[in-house]
């Protein structure tokens, strides 16, 4: 009797003692995988729901540099490697001078998106307050798991995991590096840009010259009805 | 009264070419501004229509009438075909669709462009007039689709990816640049400026084209018209005065209003955030 309530309490204590290193519960996290339908009904992004749903998964469209190195990485030649700050509970952590500076101070491309320039969103209402965590970091509000429960539908009532993958920070499309971040984009970009050059760089030139033309152009004047042969 | 003009639109089509410019006019301002609006032109033109948030109302519910009279349009379209005869009627000289024929005129056009040839002997419709239209029919399809994805964005992130959203996006900016510019640079000039027409064609709003004038470019229509004894049923006297100045007066807010719109939109290109 005595040994099974020792054993409750060991198994009680060690219970709490793993909640207490797993960090919050995120409340979206009581999604259950339905075998049946959940997300399935409303989305069409990768359809593994049923199986992944509450696994954190880099959900990024397409958007994966091909054989980056995960962990570790050389930061410059002279450098040693740094540390990937893709999964980081604080994804600032040990950033020197990090309380004197703003976002956009080193995040300025981030700084320039639609949400930013024209909703006058600041980083934060959706980035959140410190220590703004990475956004693959498992508890993020951010982690493609949950961010358009806990960011996205905010502001977008109903917002699905679907939704939330359109790319906020979107790369330039017309930059070479978007040909493998965001291929889709890149060459939707470039042919529709090839589309309207062609038209301009034809019909420019051709009313110019037409307009010009025109100028020694003797207008006749035969008036009316009547209708003899040109 | 001298019975100098032809008949060249019926009273539906000059009602839809009206239409369309209007619609075109409000979806390009309010498209405009909003895609400014980090700059004072952008704040002032959404600022006209309500707002920043009023005016995406209004460029999606224009928009949605302008796709109301595009699908009138074809159904317009299904109900003029010959059936007869079909598809080789589709390909005669009044029809929009283009033949070899538009291809030969359009170099034998640029070559008189140089002294080089003589004009060609258009009929009832130039390549450019071809080309205009389905410029038009095309980025109807285009621009609709687009746009109706981005209206509506989370049912559209249902049938397809939300990563798609940026894709679409792009697609209706670069369509809207191409159908602003393309209209408001040369198929203004073509209507208005060159010397054929100038001050301005007022044949899509009359309904009539000046016969001396198409006598002299399109000699080809006139002809087949009198060949087959159906030129003189078609000639009509001049518009009224009044009507006159009502053409003109809105043809010029058209063009004004499409000069603001693109001269406003170039000189603030580098203030904007793309
Ligand atoms: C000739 C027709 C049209 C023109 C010239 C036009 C032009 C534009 C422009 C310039 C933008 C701004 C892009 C940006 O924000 O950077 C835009 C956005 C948009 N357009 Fe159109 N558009 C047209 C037709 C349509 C149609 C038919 C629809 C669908 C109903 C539509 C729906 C939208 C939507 C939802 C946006 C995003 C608005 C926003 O949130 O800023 N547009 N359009």
């Amino acid at each position: 009797m005595g040994k099974i309530i020792s054993l409750q309490k060991w198994l009680t204590g060690a219970l709490i003692f793993g909640l207490m290193l797993s960090g919050n519960l995120a409340s979206a996290q009581d999604e259950v995988a339905s075998a049946i339908r959940r997300y399935k009904a409303y989305e069409a992004s990768t359809g593994y729901y049923e199986e992944y749903e509450v696994l954190p998964q880099r959900q990024r469209p397409l958007i994966t540099i091909p054989n980056i190195r995960q962990g570790l990485i050389p930061y410059s030649p002279t450098a040693a490697s740094v540390r990937s700050r893709t999964h980081l509970a604080d994804s600032h952590q040990g950033i020197r001078f990090y309380a004197g500076r703003q976002c956009a101070d080193c995040h300025t491309a981030a700084a320039m998106d639609i949400h930013t320039t024209r909703a006058n969103l600041t980083c934060r209402q959706c980035h959140g307050g410190e220590p703004i965590a990475s956004i693959h970091y498992y508890w993020s509000p951010l982690n493609p798991i949950r961010r358009h429960a806990y960011v996205c539908s905010k502001c977008h009532e109903g917002a699905s995991a679907s939704y939330a993958a359109y790319v906020v920070h979107a790369p330039n499309p017309s930059m070479a590096g978007t040909m493998k971040s965001f291929p889709v984009l890149f060459y939707a970009f470039w042919i529709m840009i090839a589309i309207a050059v062609g038209t301009f760089v034809l019909f420019i030139p051709h009313t110019v010259l037409w307009g010009i033309r025109e100028l020694f152009v003797k207008k006749k004047k035969t008036g009316g009805e009547q209708d003899e042969q040109e | 009264m001298n019975r100098n003009r032809i008949r060249r639109f019926t009273p539906l089509q000059r009602l839809s070419h009206i239409f369309l410019i209007i619609t075109f006019l409000v979806q390009s301002a309010t498209g405009l501004g909003r895609m400014y609006m980090e700059t004072a032109w952008g704040q002032r033109l959404c600022w006209f229509f309500g707002g920043y948030e009023a005016s995406r109302e209004v460029h999606i519910w224009v928009g949605i009438i302008m796709l109301c009279g595009f699908v009138l349009h074809v159904l317009y379209l299904l109900a003029k075909v010959e059936w007869k005869g079909f598809p080789q009627s589709l390909f005669g000289p009044d029809s929009m669709l283009p033949r070899p024929a538009d291809l030969k005129e359009f170099f034998q056009h640029v070559a008189w462009f140089f002294g080089a040839r003589k004009p060609p002997e258009f009929d009832r419709w130039g390549y450019w007039e071809k080309f205009d239209y389905w410029a038009v029919f095309w980025g109807m399809v285009i621009i609709g689709v687009t746009g109706l994805l981005l209206a509506w964005p989370i049912a559209a992130s249902r049938i397809m990816p939300g990563w798609g959203l940026n894709v679409a996006l792009w697609v209706h900016r670069i369509e809207a640049l191409l159908a602003m510019g393309h209209v408001f640079l040369i198929h203004f000039f073509i209507a208005h400026l060159r010397r054929h027409n100038f001050p301005m064609d007022r044949a899509m709003f009359e309904g009539s084209a000046d016969l001396d004038a198409a006598r002299h470019e399109r000699p080809a229509w006139i002809r087949r018209l009198r060949d087959s004894g159906r030129l003189e049923g078609m000639l009509v006297t001049d518009s009224m005065i009044g009507q006159r100045v009502l053409f003109y007066l809105f043809g010029y807010a058209a063009v004004a209003a499409g000069l603001f719109l693109l001269i406003g939109a170039l000189i603030n290109v580098p203030h904007i955030s793309w």
